[in-house]
C-alpha cells in the first residue's frame, strides 16, 4: 500500500480532470488493482478543515507515511514572495509544499504548471509563479536545484497543459510498485519513456511533412501543419502521436497544430500576438527547425521533397 | 445518371484547364508589363501580416490586384542558393502549379516568385 497526496497550487484543475478521465489505467484501478490510497485529492478528498490540517499535519510529522505527493498548479509567491495569494488550509499553499515535498519518498509535479510554470509564470508572472523544481528552463524553481526526495529523485515531472491522463497513472504505479529506480529521467526530468520520443513521431501527416505538402487551415485533412500553422510536433517531446487521446486522436491528428506544451517554454513567445498558429519565420524560413536540422539542410531538403512530392501527396486521400 | 467518380473527374480536369487558361492570362499580364510590389520582401511576420490584409480586401476575382500586392515576378527573386521560386515555396502545389495560401488561391509557374515565399 502507497499512501498519495494530491495539492493543487495556481491551476485550473486541468491536470485532475485528465486524470480522473484516465483508462489504462484508471484512477480507480490504482486503488483496486495497485495498492494506491488516496488520502487527498481536492476533488476526492472527504476531509475538510480542521480534520484536513491535521492528516497534512501528520503527513509532515510522519505519523502517516506519505509515499507520495502530487503536485498540481504552479507554486504562487505573491505578494512579495509571501505566498499569501494561495492561502489553503489556514497557511499559504508554499509553505504546505515545501513541508509536503520533504516529507514525501517520492513528489511528482504534474502538468506544465507544477513542472515550469506554464500559463501562469507567463511574463510579467504577476502571481510569480514558479514551478516545483523549475522556471521556465532554469533549474531550481520553488524546491531549488538541489532537492531531492526521501527517496533520492528529484521532482518527477510529467508536463502538459494537461497531462495526458495515462502519463500521470502509469508513472504513479511504477512509482507506487516499487519500479521508480527504473524511470530515466532527461534533463528536465521527465521520464524518457514518454518524453523521448517527438509529437511528431505516429502523426498521421508525416507524409505531407516528408513531401513538404503544407495545410493552410484548421481541421484540413491534407498538408503539414508545421509549415504554416506553428505546429510544434517536430521540436516537442511527447507521445501524443503514440499514446492517442482519448484512444482515438490527437491535435495533429484532429487538423489543429501541436502547440509544444510539454516543453518549457510553453507557452512561447510569450503569447505575443500573432505567434500562435503562425509558424515564425525570418526571410521566409521557419525560426525553429526541427531539431538536429540546420538551415542549409533544411532548404536542400525541402527543394529536393518538393520536386519528388507525388500527386496523391498533395490531395486528401481520406476517404469518408 | 452521372457516376460520381465520373462526374469528379470531370469536375477536376475541368478545373485544371481553368487554371491553364488564367495562368496564362496572369503570365500575359506580367509580361505586358504589370508593376507589382516587388519590395520590401517581406522578411518578417509584420510585413507578412500587413501585405495579407491587403490581400484580405482584394476580391478573390480579382487576380490582377493579386499579383500587384503579392509582388509577383516571372523569375526566381534572388540568386544561388538563396533563389525564391515558387516551386521551392511552401504554398505550391506542384502537380497542379497552384498557390495555395488562402488569400492567393491562384495558378502560377514553378519558376515564378512572390514576397510571400516562404519554405
Amino acid at each position: 500500500m502507497a499512501n498519495l497526496l494530491w495539492l493543487q497550487g495556481g491551476a485550473c484543475s486541468g491536470n485532475t480532470m485528465s486524470f480522473l478521465n484516465a483508462e489504462e489505467p484508471s484512477a480507480c484501478d490504482l486503488v483496486t488493482d495497485f495498492g494506491i490510497n488516496v488520502l487527498w485529492h481536492p476533488s476526492l478528498g472527504m476531509e475538510l478543515g480542521d480534520n484536513l490540517q491535521q492528516l497534512l499535519r501528520k503527513c509532515i510529522s510522519g505519523e502517516i507515511k506519505l509515499d507520495i505527493f502530487v503536485f498540481e498548479g504552479t507554486v504562487v509567491n505573491a505578494p512579495n514572495g509571501t505566498g499569501e495569494w494561495n492561502r489553503f488550509a489556514g497557511r499559504p499553499m508554499r509553505d504546505w509544499v515545501r513541508e509536503l515535498s520533504d516529507a514525501a519518498d517520492f513528489v511528482v509535479a504534474i502538468g506544465d504548471c507544477a513542472t515550469w510554470g506554464g500559463i501562469p509564470a507567463t511574463a510579467p508572472n504577476p502571481s510569480e509563479s514558479q514551478g516545483l523544481q523549475f522556471l521556465k528552463r532554469g533549474h531550481g524553481g520553488y524546491l531549488g536545484a538541489e532537492f531531492k526526495s526521501k527517496a533520492g529523485l528529484p521532482v518527477i515531472n510529467i508536463p502538459g497543459c494537461p497531462a495526458h491522463p495515462d502519463w500521470v497513472t502509469q508513472i504513479l504505479v511504477a512509482v507506487a510498485t516499487g519500479r521508480a529506480g527504473d524511470l530515466a529521467l532527461d534533463e528536465f526530468q521527465r521520464p524518457k519513456t514518454f518524453f523521448q520520443s517527438f509529437t511528431q513521431t505516429g502523426c498521421t501527416r508525416n507524409m505531407h511533412f516528408a513531401y513538404k505538402v503544407s495545410a493552410t487551415e484548421f481541421g484540413q485533412r491534407k498538408g503539414c501543419l508545421f509549415y504554416d500553422l506553428g505546429c510544434r510536433g517536430p521540436m516537442t517531446h511527447s507521445p501524443c502521436n503514440r499514446i492517442l487521446w482519448n484512444r482515438v486522436s490527437s491535435k495533429t491528428r484532429a487538423g489543429m497544430p501541436c502547440m509544444g506544451c510539454t516543453e518549457p517554454e510553453f507557452p512561447f513567445f510569450d503569447l505575443a500576438p500573432g505567434t500562435v498558429f503562425k509558424t515564425q519565420t525570418v526571410m521566409g524560413v521557419p525560426k525553429e527547425l526541427p531539431e538536429g536540422v540546420d538551415k542549409t539542410g533544411y532548404i536542400k531538403l525541402t527543394g529536393a521533397a518538393k520536386a519528388a512530392a507525388p500527386a496523391w501527396a498533395e490531395q486528401d486521400i481520406f476517404v469518408v | 445518371m452521372v457516376v460520381p467518380v465520373v462526374e469528379n473527374l470531370t469536375r477536376r480536369v475541368g478545373r485544371f484547364m481553368h487554371d491553364d487558361d488564367l495562368r496564362v492570362e496572369l503570365q500575359s499580364l506580367l509580361k505586358g508589363g504589370l508593376e507589382t510590389k516587388i519590395e520590401p520582401r517581406a522578411w518578417d511576420q509584420a510585413k507578412v501580416d500587413f501585405i495579407l490584409s491587403r490581400l484580405r480586401e482584394i476580391d478573390a476575382g480579382d487576380y490582377e490586384n493579386k499579383l500587384v500586392e503579392a509582388g509577383f515576378t516571372l523569375y526566381p527573386w534572388g540568386e544561388g542558393d538563396d533563389a525564391q521560386s515558387c516551386e521551392t515555396c511552401m504554398y505550391y502545389v506542384v502537380h497542379r502549379r497552384f498557390c495555395e495560401l488562402p488569400e492567393l488561391m491562384m495558378p502560377v509557374e514553378a519558376d515564378w516568385s512572390c514576397t510571400l515565399w516562404r519554405i
